[in-house]
């Protein structure tokens, strides 16, 4: 009785581990083209990604960063701030790891939001739909990465690609759910008074009810674009490169400097994208 | 009638002042009730981990990988049957762990990758770390590519890719074979995880044949992704080329070939000139813990096993899906010898009685 109380029942056990192991070994075995076909349009993506941000020079990038800030905070200071800032990022020597970070994360984020705009939309519109869409989000943001990560790498092979995966599985929840949110925020007699006036329900969504909740979805890209930033240095453990890798190295070869200034230079990146696409959206308010 | 009005409403406001008096005497019984629940629940919590709170544990470091395990869990069953200890194992990183290790805050390592970590030899001398033994030293590392690139294997239909590759510096030959998938100008090799030792030298080695030229050297990231490319691409049938070791569940497993280079000098090996000998896999001790724990530090340091050994174990854990405390149990039933190798006759007697229970 004892027993019963402190440890649990061993009797009620079901083995959930043999399955899917024999899962994943049945799509090592069987699916393999379609990963493939998956991995190589992915790396085509990621290249062309990569060769077009390793196309902006770093003076241009410092300048283009100096200009955004300066439209969306319309303080000469800030922008001396941001472009400095970056600037620094080249003093210590990681510009180009930063590009190399910078592709991931860009890459990961258009797909998310290729995927999350639609998908957040569809799920305003229905409530059936989120009632199983809330849960599989929750999963998605809350499943250790590493548990998905190694089959990934299994199935994908090791380096970029699913480390894109990866990014994007962690940064995809934000966007969907922000824009469900905003859409059905907006006021009902907003949309009483469209239809009212014989509006479609493309014109009432497009014109009426995404206008209207836009502040709420940009913050849900916002969200996104820093839940990328944060999925840096797990996807480097799986083989991503960039600044990510740098941190890794750092941490095992117990190299703290080399740690911190890898560090200091994806936050420097995260400060300066979440400001950007904040008065971005602000400026939309 | 007027009167009565006024009663009425006299009445119901007295009732329902009473009415409120009273809910508010509920709500508290409620809080009362819930408060004494409450503390009920945290009695039996309290009481239920006091039943098995434990005293002084030892305290095993796990780096991650399948041998350093298997040598945990046959210590620790031995701690435990023979010298009646409490043991506990935690996890962790190499450099996260060796620090613990030298903090004390972990007791010992059953299997220390002696070349591995750079700062173990000056430990060891200045006293931080105690070398109790060592553990094996018959291992392997360096360069594998599955046995079906280079023989093929008709049972799978998979053609030899590279049936000349036997050395390293045969890859040159063979970058097409070994593409990178990011890269596809150049071949890929599967490199060390960087921050151990054999990764400077793995680099070393690729520059060294010239092998930079054709080929990128991937930093994997981590241990468990390097496992991951090998497992995937050998269950896939597809040609990969990768930094391993031996002994580990994945050479158990498949049916690897370790590419040949010239032999061990010590003089060449840091330049990655030519193979890697094995690295002596040594038992450690926190000196507090040493001085703790004279007897249980007797067996540990004449604790000694092979590559072979080993391997036989990892087998039968892949084999048997068996945990590693069941892998350790079979192990000293097998090779029951060792237990008197090992230890004091009355204390082998003991760990044999609980086995065979």
């Amino acid at each position: 009785m004892h027993k019963l109380l402190t440890v649990f029942p061993e009797d009620i056990y079901i083995d959930i581990k043999a399955p899917i192991d024999k899962f994943i070994n049945f799509m090592l075995q069987n699916w393999s083209p379609f990963f493939e076909a998956v991995s190589k349009s992915l790396q085509l993506f990621l290249n062309a990604i990569g060769s077009a941000v390793n196309a902006i020079p770093w003076w241009l990038l410092i300048i283009a960063v100096f200009f955004a800030s300066y439209k969306v905070s319309k303080k000469i200071s800030t922008s001396i701030l941001y472009s400095a800032l970056l600037f620094f990022i080249g003093v210590i020597g990681l510009f180009d790891m930063m590009y190399a970070t910078l592709a991931i994360i860009i890459a990961s984020v258009i797909i998310s939001l290729l995927i999350g705009l639609p998908s957040g939309i569809v799920m305003s519109a229905s409530k059936k739909i989120s009632i199983f869409a809330v849960p599989v989000l929750d999963t998605m943001q809350t499943m250790p990465s590493f548990v998905y990560l190694i089959p990934a790498v299994m199935l994908l092979g090791l380096g970029n690609v699913p480390a894109v995966i990866a990014t994007t599985i962690y940064a995809l929840p934000p966007v969907i759910r922000l824009t469900s949110h905003g859409i059905r925020q907006v006021d009902v007699e907003v949309v009483e008074a469209a239809k009212a006036f014989g509006s479609t329900k493309m014109q009432i969504l497009f014109k009426v009810q995404i206008p209207q909740a836009l502040p709420t979805i940009m913050a849900g890209v916002n969200q996104t674009i820093m839940m990328a930033i944060s999925m840096v240095v797990t996807c480097s453990m799986i083989g991503a490169t960039g600044l990510g890798s740098e941190v890794i190295k750092g941490i095992n070869r117990l190299e703290s400097g080399r740690g911190f200034a890898a560090g200091i230079a994806i936050v420097i990146v995260a400060i300066i994208l979440d400001r950007l696409t904040q008065g971005v959206f602000k400026k939309n308010e | 009638m007027l009167i009565r009005i006024k009663h009425i409403t006299i009445i119901v406001v007295v009732m329902q002042k009473y009415r409120l008096l009273k809910k508010a005497k509920r709500d508290e019984c409620i809080m009362k009730k819930r408060g004494l629940i409450m503390l009920i629940c945290v009695a039996a919590l309290l009481i239920s981990s006091g039943c098995t709170q434990q005293s002084e544990k030892i305290i095993f470091g796990d780096v991650g990988w399948d041998s350093m395990k298997f040598h945990n869990a046959v210590a620790m069953y031995i701690a435990e049957t023979a010298y009646d200890l409490e043991t506990e194992e935690i996890s962790g990183s190499t450099p996260v762990t060796y620090g613990a290790l030298k903090k004390g805050d972990i007791h010992l390592y059953m299997e220390t990758w002696t070349d591995n970590i750079p700062a173990y030899s000056g430990d060891v001398q200045s006293g931080e770390l105690i070398e109790l033994g060592v553990n094996y030293d018959d291992n392997i590392q360096g360069l594998y590519v599955p046995r079906y690139v280079v023989e093929g294997d008709p049972s799978r239909g998979i053609e030899p890719l590279a049936p000349d590759l036997k050395m390293v510096e045969d890859l040159k030959n063979y970058k097409d074979v070994f593409t990178d998938p990011e890269d596809a100008s150049k071949g890929r090799i599967y490199g060390s995880i960087s921050g151990w030792e054999i990764d400077e030298i793995m680099r070393k080695k690729v520059e060294y044949y010239g092998l930079d030229e054709f080929y990128n050297y991937i930093d994997p990231g981590s241990d468990a992704a390097l496992s991951a490319s090998i497992a995937g691409a050998y269950e896939k049938g597809e040609p990969i080329v990768a930094y391993y070791w031996e002994p580990t569940w994945i050479t158990g497993k498949y049916d690897l070939l370790l590419l040949e280079d010239a032999p061990y000098e010590e003089s060449l090996y840091r330049q990655g000139k030519c193979e890697c000998p094995s690295v002596r896999l040594t038992v450690c001790a926190n000196p507090q813990f040493v001085k703790d724990n004279p007897e249980f530090v007797e067996f540990l340091s004449k604790y000694s096993t092979s590559s072979e050994l080993t391997s036989k174990a990892l087998m039968y854990i892949n084999e048997n899906n068996a945990e590693y405390a069941d892998a350790a149990k079979w192990f000293l039933v097998e090779y029951d010898n060792l237990l008197d190798e090992w230890l004091p006759s009355d204390k082998a007697e003991l760990v044999r009685g609980e086995l065979l229970k």
